[in-house]
């Protein structure tokens, strides 16, 4: 290859340098990895976030977003949302892009060791926040939270993996959600949250043909055609088949909750069942959360739910992970 | 309140800064003989200079043909490289994939092009004019694939590995971060080349710059969709 060749050219030295095989072959620090891959959903978000008809005011703006978010809540929860939105209505320029730069403090300050424990507090303090008056507390109150739709809120489960990745030494295994929390605390989260979606399956509009079929029609405007065919199948199917199709999650959110506790081969096969079903649904009913349409803040839950399952990988058998790892080997499959 | 100019005009400005550091890195690196990162001093400066003129319209020049000439150019030479250095040192991700990919969002974005607004000489707030659009799917995944090399790059220890990868040597990477002689010495004694080059090209600021374009082109990208 000439054009190769021509590379080796230039840099003479190449032949003497890099790293030695060797250090390749040295175990990754994975809550490393996946609290830098939470970094970069968060730095996605904060880049949606200055999308320009987050700084313009009215219906069509954030501001109106956040309104309509209030609707069939109660109203003790109702009138906080509201009272937010005002604030944004009338300050676009300067709250959208201090809740944009938040994100962007968030994405950053993971990045770095010496940031990431005020980072991952400020995540947390701030999912909190968004899934209250950014996400309408998710619909929980109102029964109109699904897994489908992101129920009970997909930045909730941000703060659930800055939970679980907050940084601590020791090994990797056997899974890394465990490192902080220790084992038998992250399965029960585990368990509390799986139960969580099966409930809401199951429960108030989560098991309705018509509100599921309404969920995707209403997101499918503005979406490029190939996901809008995806979408009219979607809207078909739980139009004909929702009560089942909600039964069918929730069968699986209970196979996937008790998973944890089965052997690792076994729980490997509950975790992809996790992973392929809500790479699905993501796709499928959340519309990659309404990004390609051009009027999103955050991917919605499914991204991040896989994410929450590739912590859960049982790593038994794999080497242990330096308690202090040499400069230069978290990053050795990412040289860019 | 509508399309905050202030927006583009700011990510307009920080795209020239960008560029404008990529064509001090390519004419040092000329000087003194500098053995690595050309290609990537190349790309930056023609990204930061085109993605400009596409933030803030009336900042573009040149025909639109010779631009993805150039990005098309780029792109399979940064392939040609990726491909190098997999053959040479085993499966991984070459830092100059995500070069690659970023020529092929430039070209991307050369062939949809976004609306402007004649009013401000900025950007529009909608999406393509042009009557073809991309597709928003792939704007998407380039966005994230970005946000994630902006990621990683900051959070690299290899500092530098935005420009030269993993598999250069220090001292060839920068005058900066040289353990060896200095580039661009003579002797022993330091070039006044060399001397400007230790203070220019730092691998700190080399990947401050990738981490700029990351953000700015994933910000472009999502704007298309």
């Amino acid at each position: 290859m000439a054009v190769a060749e021509a590379a080796v050219d230039r840099h003479p030295n190449t032949e003497t340098a890099g790293a030695p095989r060797g250090a390749r072959s040295q175990p990754r620090d994975l809550q490393r990895t996946f609290q830098l891959l939470l970094a970069t959903v968060w730095l996605l978000d904060a880049i949606l976030q200055i999308q320009p008809f987050m700084f313009t005011r009215g219906s069509n703006g954030f501001s109106g977003m956040l309104n309509g978010l209030a609707s069939g809540n109660p109203g003790w929860v109702s009138h906080t949302i509201t009272w937010n939105a005002t604030i944004v209505d009338h300050h676009s320029i300067l709250t959208n892009t201090a809740f944009a730069l938040i994100q962007f403090v968030i994405a950053f300050g993971i990045t770095s060791k010496r940031t990431i424990k005020p980072a991952l507090a400020l995540s947390i303090i701030w999912s909190l926040g968004v899934w209250w008056f950014g996400e309408g507390a998710g619909q929980v109150f109102h029964g109109g939270a699904t897994p489908f739709g992101g129920g009970p809120g997909g930045v909730l489960f941000y703060a659930l993996l800055a939970v679980l990745l907050w940084p601590s030494t020791g090994p990797d295994q056997p899974f890394v959600a465990a490192r902080t929390v220790g084992v038998a605390a992250a399965k029960w989260i585990w368990v509390a949250v799986w139960g969580l979606l099966t409930v809401l399956a199951l429960v108030g509009s989560g098991r309705s043909p018509k509100a599921l079929h309404d969920l995707v029609a209403g997101l499918n405007s503005g979406q490029p055609g190939w996901l809008a065919r995806i979408d009219r199948s979607s809207e078909s199917l739980f139009l004909h088949h929702g009560t089942t199709a909600a039964i069918l999650l929730a069968l699986v959110c209970v196979i996937v909750a008790v998973g944890v506790f089965l052997p690792p081969q076994a729980t490997q096969v509950t975790l992809v069942l996790a992973m392929v079903v809500f790479a699905t649904i993501w796709v499928a009913v959340e519309d990659f959360g309404g990004i390609l349409a051009g009027g999103a803040t955050d991917p919605n839950s499914g991204l991040l739910v896989i994410l929450l399952a590739l912590t859960y990988w049982p790593l038994a058998g794999t080497r242990p992970t330096p308690i202090t790892p040499a400069p230069g080997l978290t990053t050795v499959a990412k040289e860019a | 309140m509508g399309t905050p100019t202030w927006l583009y005009y700011l990510s307009g400005v920080l795209m020239l800064a960008v560029a404008g550091y990529g064509a001090v890195l390519l004419v040092l690196s000329l000087a003194s003989r500098r053995p690595a990162g050309r290609d990537v001093d190349i790309s930056h400066t023609s990204m930061g200079i085109a993605m400009a003129g596409m933030f803030v319209p009336k900042w573009a020049f040149g025909a639109s043909a010779v631009w993805e000439l150039i990005f098309g150019v780029l792109m399979v030479w940064f392939i040609a490289r990726s491909i190098q250095s997999v053959e040479r040192f085993g499966l991984h991700v070459p830092h100059a994939l995500v070069h690659a990919a970023m020529s092929f969002a430039m070209l991307l974005m050369y062939w949809f092009p976004m609306a402007s607004s004649s009013a401000s000489g900025s950007m529009a707030m909608s999406g393509s004019a042009a009557g073809s659009h991309l597709d928003s799917g792939l704007g998407a995944l380039l966005a994230l694939v970005f946000c994630g090399s902006a990621i990683f790059t900051l959070a690299s220890p290899n500092k530098g590995a935005s420009h030269h990868g993993t598999h250069l040597p220090s001292y060839a990477m920068s005058g900066a971060s040289g353990s060896g002689t200095p580039v661009g010495s003579h002797g022993g004694e330091p070039s006044p080349v060399g001397n400007i080059e230790a203070a220019v090209a730092l691998p700190w600021l080399e990947d401050l710059s990738h981490v700029v374009m990351c953000i700015g082109m994933a910000f472009m990208l999502i704007l298309m969709t």
